[in-house]
């Protein structure tokens, strides 16, 4: 399993360098406009304004179309009866086969939605280091305690797959067997206690490594309380990348963003 | 079962973030309770990736294969540091999987901690069976009641806002129908991650019983 958040973040280009704090919360407002779309007017006027920060990006298309490849299957298999199931006006019949054409505007706006969010979170996470994207929501409020769990959980999730990728060798080396003695829709008990031992051992090896991050971190200072200084966390205290020396064309391309997520709310509700 | 982007309208959106945003409140200010609230932090978070990495293990069921969900087992396991836990496994599933989304967030998290959190509380009810049974036999069944409420209650709530907020002019009682029979479908499932869950507390109690004990 590889993760592969920080891959295309060191890129070079305006979405790149744009303050991350101004970026998330720019691309954050998008979001949430797109989300509000209704009108199938404004379908155009979005997948271009995605189509703008895509191209701004630098992002190979390649990358967006691998992304989109799975959740864009879940999403077809979850509205794609739709056309058939909803809507008062008929426009193809076959049989007691009707395609509605209100059914088939409610695909086509959550389809243009969901394509448009999905590129825009891409775009956030892909040219946002990982930490600095956690750096900024902290300095947005974030607690620390969640902060702490996100970056020691993404520290420590490449070595989990790889104990668990490591035990799973191990099993069908020992002559594991999951696709044996099952039948058809009925689980072998044997192979599932097996397979919970499995997870069982991942969670023991997790919690076992747990004690000694704790105790490493602890000799560093995590969580003694310091006068005036509350709880010691893990140095992200500070804005880091993402809070500093605002550009001023930073803050001008957070106030288009905003402009053009306004744009949007404003429009859905006049039309 | 995550609600991805595009289908739901903002208003749910920013209604799930506020749902999440209350329900963390509650669940750190339970933890900064505890005795020393920064102790269990690398533990969550390590168990988090470990929950993460576990949720991918497929299990055989002829001719397919399910993932399973283990969002009662997590709230047996990390109690209430379970929410903050199931918001950053949902986080980094839609960050590198696409499975869910960023404006889709809240609303998952509430999907999936929700049930962790009650089957929290649910998997502590066997300490009210002490004496009366052999404790191996009361963890067990409260572990599969924990496991299986944790992914029904998480199939409710999914069809239940997914079939109300997609556009398809449907009447009351269509919507409580479809809701009842896409929850019916789930019952094998949550039976299978019910006993699955007795199966790994048997399991961890055994072999590593401090994991099951949770400050509450």
């Amino acid at each position: 399993m590889r993760l592969n958040l920080d891959v295309y973040s060191s890129g070079d280009s305006w979405i790149h360098r744009w303050q991350p704090k101004q970026k998330l919360i720019g691309l954050g407002g998008v979001i949430f406009a797109f989300a509000s779309v209704h009108d199938l007017r404004l379908v155009p006027a979005m997948l271009m304004v995605t189509a703008v920060f895509y191209a701004s990006s630098n992002l190979p298309a390649s990358f967006l179309l691998n992304r989109l490849r799975y959740p864009g299957l879940f999403l077809f298999g979850m509205v794609s009866l739709l056309p058939f199931l909803s809507g008062e006006t008929v426009i193809w019949q076959w049989g007691l086969l009707s395609l509605y054409k209100e059914g088939g505007i409610a695909v086509a706006l959550i389809a243009a939605r969901f394509f448009s969010i999905l590129t825009l979170g891409l775009i956030l996470l892909a040219t946002t280091r990982f930490v600095v994207l956690i750096q900024v929501l902290r300095s947005l409020g974030l607690p620390p305690v969640l902060a702490d769990m996100t970056l020691l959980s993404y520290r420590y999730l490449y070595d989990t797959a790889d104990n668990l990728a490591t035990m799973q060798t191990a099993m069908r080396l020992r002559g594991f067997d999951q696709s044996r003695k099952w039948f058809f829709l009925h689980p072998n008990w044997q192979t599932l206690k097996q397979l919970a031992a499995l997870a069982g051992t991942l969670l023991i090896r997790s919690y076992e490594q747990s004690e000694q991050v704790y105790q490493a971190m602890r000799l560093r200072g995590y969580g003694v309380r310091r006068a005036g200084y509350g709880v010691q966390g893990m140095g992200h205290e500070g804005a880091g990348e993402g809070g500093k020396c605002l550009t001023s064309w930073s803050t001008i391309a957070l106030w288009v963003t905003l402009l053009v997520a306004a744009g949007f709310v404003i429009a859905e509700i006049l039309l | 079962m995550h609600v991805p982007d595009g289908i739901l309208p903002a208003q749910v959106c920013i209604g799930g973030y506020a749902i999440t945003g209350l329900v963390t409140w509650y669940s750190l200010r339970q933890i900064n309770r505890m005795q020393d609230p920064t102790q269990g932090v690398p533990k969550a978070a390590l168990l988090t990736a470990a929950f993460f990495v576990a949720s991918l293990i497929h299990i055989p069921i002829p001719p397919a294969s399910v993932h399973l969900v283990l969002n009662g087992l997590l709230g047996c396991v990390l109690g209430y540091y379970a929410f903050p836990a199931i918001l950053i496994g949902l986080f980094f599933q839609a960050a590198t999987f696409g499975h869910g989304g960023l404006s889709t967030l809240g609303v998952n998290a509430v999907i999936m901690g929700i049930p962790a959190l009650l089957a929290y509380h649910i998997f502590r009810l066997r300490q009210k069976l002490n004496g009366r049974v052999k404790s191996s036999m009361a963890s067990g069944i409260f572990a599969f009641l924990a496991g299986a409420t944790g992914l029904t209650l998480s199939a409710l709530l999914f069809f239940t806002i997914v079939v109300t907020t997609i556009p398809a002019n449907l009447d009351a009682a269509t919507e409580r129908a479809a809701v009842l029979a896409l929850l019916l479908a789930h019952i094998p499932l949550a039976v299978l991650e019910g006993i699955f869950t007795v199966m790994l507390v048997l399991f961890l109690e055994r072999v590593k019983p401090e994991l099951l004990q949770n400050e509450g």
